[in-house]
């Protein structure tokens, strides 16, 4: 089991083009519905956005984790979205969020697919990580650099 | 430093886990020690142990969920939500190493929404504690005994057979732990690790200058405090600090509490058991009715101590091969009523015990039946300015009665069983009758003076 299962290279956009925070959600959102990975697209939207409205999932240092865990979702899934200029997410320390993770999981899930999802929270934690992210050139590299 | 958190967030997928990261981080770059729980979707993982939480300065709850903080009695407790781990974990560990240490008796909650109190335990949580762990060391020292008796009550002196095994390991070895361990785990629940062994050494010691379960609890106290003391007043260099929990601590802690047993307790217990043993030979020839009376309270003054080791001796020395002795069946009948009376206490008055005792009643029916005096001491323990005298007033009905009866018995230990034995007991009816009525004032006393214990107090016990 490896982050691959989860997140592949049609799931990866390096260059959003959204602008706002709105924008950006639903960007990904369409991502993945369009590869299959859900029932119901407005069901899991309104998961996330409920979750966002919690508080801001922008979570500082240019990274932001919107998530849900919902019953529109098929299968569980990662969206991996870049933004060089940088997207207001309300973010926790002001700044602009430039790496996205859309992450949906079904009600019911394995405990192998959030353990990934866990270990990939702890790894957007460092600092080279994020930086080797922002730079990688192609949506193999990020796998790549994910998979580590 | 070190410190334990727990880390939760509502959906448990991301932020749980970078909160700890977070933390884990920061504490690695400020050369601090933390241990992260998360609990998260997949349930709790990395959990905090007893003795991680015991050896954390801190905990840290980085949470939106509502985090159980039953584990973290009498610790400081940092709460935070699971963003301010994200944002600055740095300043949180900061935060956890400046703050002040409120009493360890008193748990506080820190937190940002709201303040509050855990309810304050004292010295009876600490008693509790001690009680709690000795009763399984009772209980399973004084049944084995009470069977070694079933195979005939001098089947144990034998040796190599399985009764004479059965009295090595229930008599010589599992009470022997009893008062130790009493003592430890009071001084363990004050001082927490560095507690035990100057508790459990003290305890030894009281068993063995006679000082019994009484001089176990002070030895206890005694350890607990001297810990405590010890850890407020040495400050070492920070290149020292290893040296504390290792070899300053247990040795400073037990030479001290090892010298105050036999030099300030020990020589009293000699003199009290000294000169009890005198006023009795001078009693002798008394009216047999107040011996009866004296010998019930002494046997159950305190139960393995200075006075009723002198009541029993005195009994024993009645004894003449083959032949029978109103003293000793007094002394027999009066050390029985203890754990009867308090048995049938536990079943007569079901809210003055808590479950604990409640199921070590059923125990006491056995050890007092087989005159095990041991029995009642976690009860005596866990509350002796009420049991003690209790179990005094109805000892001293059976020995009066006993004596008054005129029963007599043969043998210096087996109880019940040495009833069974043909010609062993003199007017067995009538002594039966007066450990029954003994029985009964024991209980009906520890009704009396006994309160309920409250549902709290029941949580103490299993904390």
């Amino acid at each position: 089991m490896n982050i691959t299962e989860l997140l592949s290279v049609k799931l990866i956009k390096l260059e959003l083009n959204s602008k706002t925070k709105e924008d950006v959600i639903n960007e990904m959102v369409n991502i993945l519905d369009e590869n299959g990975k859900l029932l119901d697209k407005d069901i899991y939207l309104k998961a996330v956005l409920d979750r966002e409205k919690e508080f801001s999932t922008g979570i500082g240092m240019g990274i932001a984790i919107p998530h849900g865990k919902s019953s529109g979702v098929k299968e569980p899934a990662l969206i991996f979205g870049r933004s060089v200029d940088g997207i207001d997410y309300q973010s926790m320390d002001d700044e602009l969020a430039h790496i996205f993770f859309l992450i949906a999981v079904p009600e019911e899930s394995s405990n192998e697919h959030l353990k990934i999802l866990s270990q990939i929270s702890r790894k957007l934690m460092h600092k080279e990580l994020r930086d080797s992210l922002m730079k990688a050139s192609s949506a193999e590299e990020i796998i790549t650099l994910l998979d580590q | 430093m070190k410190f334990v958190a727990i880390t939760s967030c509502p959906t448990g997928i991301a932020h749980t886990y970078m909160a700890a990261e977070a933390l884990e981080m920061a504490a690695k770059e400020m050369g601090e020690e933390i241990k992260v729980e998360t609990q998260g979707s997949v349930g709790a993982e990395n959990q905090l142990t007893e003795k991680d939480i015991r050896e954390a300065r801190v905990v840290i709850i980085a949470a939106d969920t509502n985090v159980s903080k039953e584990r973290f009695a009498g610790k400081t407790i940092i709460e935070v939500g699971v963003k301010d781990a994200i944002k600055d974990p740095k300043g949180l560990i900061q935060r956890a190493k400046d703050v002040k240490l409120e009493d360890k008796n008193n748990s506080k909650v820190i937190s940002n929404i709201e303040e509050k109190k855990v309810e304050k335990k004292g010295p009876y949580k600490h008693l509790m504690t001690g009680v709690s762990y000795m009763i399984p060391f009772v209980a399973a020292g004084g049944i084995l005994i009470a069977i070694s008796f079933a195979f005939g009550i001098l089947a144990f002196k034998e040796p190599g057979t399985i009764p004479a095994a059965l009295m090595t390991i229930g008599g010589d070895n599992a009470f022997k732990l009893m008062i130790p361990i009493l003592a430890g785990f009071i001084a363990f629940s004050i001082a927490d690790r560095p507690g035990l062994v100057p508790g459990m050494v003290g305890g030894m010691l009281a068993a063995t200058v006679g000082a019994g379960f009484l001089g176990g609890i002070a030895a206890g106290f005694l350890a607990g405090y001297t810990v405590e003391f010890l850890k407020k007043t040495i400050k070492l260099p920070k290149s020292l600090q290893g040296l504390m929990p290792v070899i300053i601590l247990p040795v400073l802690s037990t030479l001290v509490v090892g010298l105050v047993m036999i030099f300030v307790i020990g020589k009293p217990m000699t003199m009290i058991n000294v000169g009890m043993t005198n006023w009795l030979k001078n009693l002798s020839g008394a009216n047999s009715a107040i011996l009866g009376i004296i010998i019930g309270l002494m046997m159950a003054a305190d139960m393995g101590g200075p006075i009723n080791k002198a009541a029993y001796a005195f009994g024993v020395g009645t004894l003449v091969a083959g032949q029978t002795s109103m003293v000793m069946a007094a002394v027999m009948a009066a050390g029985m009523t203890p754990p009867l009376g308090i048995a049938l206490a536990t079943v007569l008055g079901k809210r003055k015990f808590t479950l604990e005792e409640r199921e070590a009643g059923k125990a006491a029916w056995a050890l007092g039946a087989a005159f095990i005096t041991e029995g009642a001491i976690p009860f005596a323990a866990a509350d002796p300015i009420r049991m003690i005298p209790s179990l005094m007033v109805g000892s001293a009905t059976t020995g009066l009665l006993s004596m008054v009866f005129k029963a007599a018995i043969i043998a210096p230990h087996g109880g019940i069983f040495v009833l069974f034995i043909p010609n062993a007991v003199t007017n067995v009816g009538l002594y039966i009758v007066s450990i029954v009525a003994g029985t009964i004032v024991t209980s009906l006393m520890i009704l009396l003076l006994k309160k309920d214990v409250t549902v709290k107090e029941d949580a103490n016990i299993r904390a």
